[in-house]
């Protein structure tokens, strides 16, 4: 061992008594750790139980002559990805190269699960996804294109799965999708409430405070199980799939947390910038609009891409109103007597995919902090 | 006095007997005033005296309880008025009234040509591009033409105020207010704001200035306003108020300021 990795050691390590007794027992403990599961991971797990139902998680009970639409969603997203990420982060060398070696190492394993074919569809979408990324960045295309644009991929995502009908979605589709519809429904909604809340009209004012501090002091699943259940109350005749009745829900409940943050955004803009725009006349709509807006959302978008996680680990819980997410449909595929003793591989899997898209959510929400912050003034 | 006469034959400002308080502190007690077209007032006074709310009353960013207040020609809401409504009068007389602030208040995430053109489209309904050659000839004249495309933290303060500056002649005003336009800047930047507004005064822009460059005042101004304590204690041509103060509070005043 060199000089240089033995001081690093002594440093860090072994600096005084408590370190170095401290270190002598998790050092052991975490190898002891890391063996095991690498060698249950790499020697005893049967992983063909994931390869086996690899469409069931990813899209559950979507019909299997259908699934080109799925993979149509995949590849509109990847594009999504890539176009978003073209407004915030600089397409280098390095990022690329990681990009790039992920979207090679995803599409291999996707090769290895299903077939080689979907392999390659994969490795399209993710060069989709990657021209998206390079072409926004270089063309420097307006904000407002990029916004517009991926509205639109949203809106194309359920054009293309919704034929099938809305109860055949499932797996890790219905989880993305969910949470991007959500996420996007609660912004405008959670705008207007923090303007409400802060409306010099009273009964505006007291419906807005209201409506938001009732939604934050009642669970989540409270307020999706009441939507599943009021709907067909409030339209007996009409049948409301349950993927909608849940994103309502969903969206009910987290626009009152949008609009909190969006509220500690308006109260940092300072009140010179409302009496420059109001000495030059401008109206109301047209001050929240193009001063206070775009100085308060600039302050929250952290928060709100954070809260994207919030909203993806609580789509968990739509399972409560007969929904098949991710995580529901690993437990379908214990469920069946075949796969009984895989339970490991199942919920190692479940745990690594929530963990990446997880990671990255928070990376990405500490990207654009920094991006941020070096932006303004 | 002949001066004050006969600017309020045509006066674009009209103030009479006008009071504000902030909840039981009494600003402003029964101030009267009139500015005429063309006319530039200067107001000075010590600091908590009421001469920034005086001419914030004037394009409605402080509200007063009794009095009267016009401004071309339109009559400004009071409080009670503003209570119920009101809105339409005020956006009306915003219109036509100018401001420049102390903080200069661009707004951060708009390049210079945006900030100019902004209320020109938004409020007058320009087309962009017309707005935003406009506004480039508005920069030219306040000297800043090749900051066009920069953003104001990119601007030096003083390039901010004339940013500023041409930002509230883009709406074509028929008077501009300035609060204290160079207190917030390093003193050398303090001529060039100055420069810009001594060049509108040239060209007859009616202005109504608090400020504390007393040089500068008695240059530019066809009157002085000295106020006291919320009420106006001395008007005089700027001979009148700085060589022949007639009251005791005013030569205080500047032999205060004008002592440095």
């Amino acid at each position: 061992m060199s000089t240089l990795a033995l001081h690093w050691v002594h440093r860090n390590l072994f600096a005084k008594p408590f370190d170095a007794a401290l270190s002598l027992v998790v050092i052991p403990l975490l190898a002891w750790a890391v063996y095991a599961f690498g060698h249950w991971a790499l020697i005893d797990a049967h992983w063909q139980v994931v390869g086996g139902s690899f469409k069931v998680l990813m899209a559950g009970i979507y019909p299997a002559d259908q699934l080109w639409r799925a993979w149509f969603a995949v590849a509109i997203l990847c594009a999504m990805f890539g176009a978003g990420l073209g407004l915030s982060v600089r397409p280098g060398r390095a990022a690329l190269t990681v990009v790039a070696s992920l979207a090679i190492l995803i599409a291999a394993g996707v090769a290895a699960a299903i077939n080689p074919h979907a392999g390659v569809v994969t490795a399209i979408s993710a060069v989709l996804g990657i021209a998206a990324w390079i072409g926004v960045h270089h063309a420097a295309v307006d904000q407002r294109i990029v916004l517009s644009g991926l509205l639109a991929g949203v809106v194309a995502i359920f054009v293309v799965l919704s034929p099938p009908g809305f109860e055949v979605w499932g797996g890790l589709l219905l989880s993305v999708v969910l949470t991007i519809a959500v996420s996007i429904l609660t912004l405008p909604f959670g705008i207007l409430l923090a303007l409400g809340r802060q409306s010099r009209v009273t009964s505006l004012r007291l419906i807005s405070t209201a409506y938001i501090e009732t939604m934050r002091s009642v669970p989540l699943i409270l307020v999706v199980y009441w939507i599943w259940i009021i709907v067909p109350l409030l339209a007996p005749d009409t049948s409301v799939p349950g993927l909608l009745r849940g994103m309502a829900g969903f969206a009910l409940f987290f626009a009152a947390y949008v609009a909190e943050y969006v509220r500690s955004g308006l109260q940092a803009v300072p009140r010179g910038q409302i009496e420059a725009a109001r000495s030059l006349a401008m109206n109301t709509w047209t001050l929240n609009v193009e001063i206070v807006l775009p100085q308060a959302l600039r302050v929250v978008i952290p928060s709100l891409v954070g809260q994207i996680l919030d909203i993806f680990n609580g789509a968990t819980l739509v399972f409560i109103i007969g929904l098949t997410d991710f995580l529901r449909a690993g437990q379908m595929i214990l469920a069946d007597p075949q796969n009984s003793g895989r339970t490991y591989e199942i919920y190692v899997f479940l745990f690594a995919v929530y963990l990446a898209i997880g990671g990255a959510i928070t990376y990405a929400s500490r990207r654009l902090e920094a991006h941020l912050a070096r932006g303004s003034r | 006095m002949t001066a004050i006469q006969s600017a309020s034959r045509d006066a674009i400002v009209s103030i009479g007997h006008l009071n504000k308080s902030f909840g039981a502190f009494h600003v402003l007690k029964d101030v009267d005033l009139d500015v005429g077209r063309g006319e530039v007032v200067v107001i000075i006074g010590a600091s908590g005296s009421g001469k920034s709310t005086l001419i914030r009353c004037v394009n409605g960013l402080e509200m007063y309880q009794s009095g009267r207040l016009t401004v071309d020609g339109f009559s400004m809401p009071t409080e009670a008025d503003r209570a119920i409504g009101g809105e339409k009068e005020l956006a009306r007389i915003r219109k036509g009234v100018g401001m420049v602030f102390q903080q200069f208040n661009l707004f951060p995430h708009m390049s210079a040509i945006d900030n100019v053109a902004i209320a020109p489209i938004r409020v007058r309904g320009r087309k962009p591009d017309e707005a935003r050659a406009n506004a480039l000839r508005l920069l030219d004249r306040v000297g800043l033409r090749d900051h066009a495309h920069k953003l104001p933290a990119q601007l030096s303060g003083g390039q901010q105020q004339r940013v500023a500056i041409a930002r509230s002649l883009a709406m074509e005003p028929h008077i501009m207010l300035f609060d204290e336009p160079t207190s917030a800047l390093d003193p050398e930047m303090v001529g060039e704001v100055l420069d810009v507004m001594r060049e509108l005064a040239r060209e007859g822009m009616t202005m109504m200035i608090v400020t504390h460059e007393m040089g500068f005042a008695r240059e530019v101004a066809d009157r002085v306003v000295y106020i006291d304590h919320g009420r106006i204690l001395e008007i005089g041509t700027p001979a009148e108020i700085f060589d022949r103060p007639t009251h005791e509070r005013t030569r205080t005043f500047l032999s205060r300021v004008l002592r440095h």
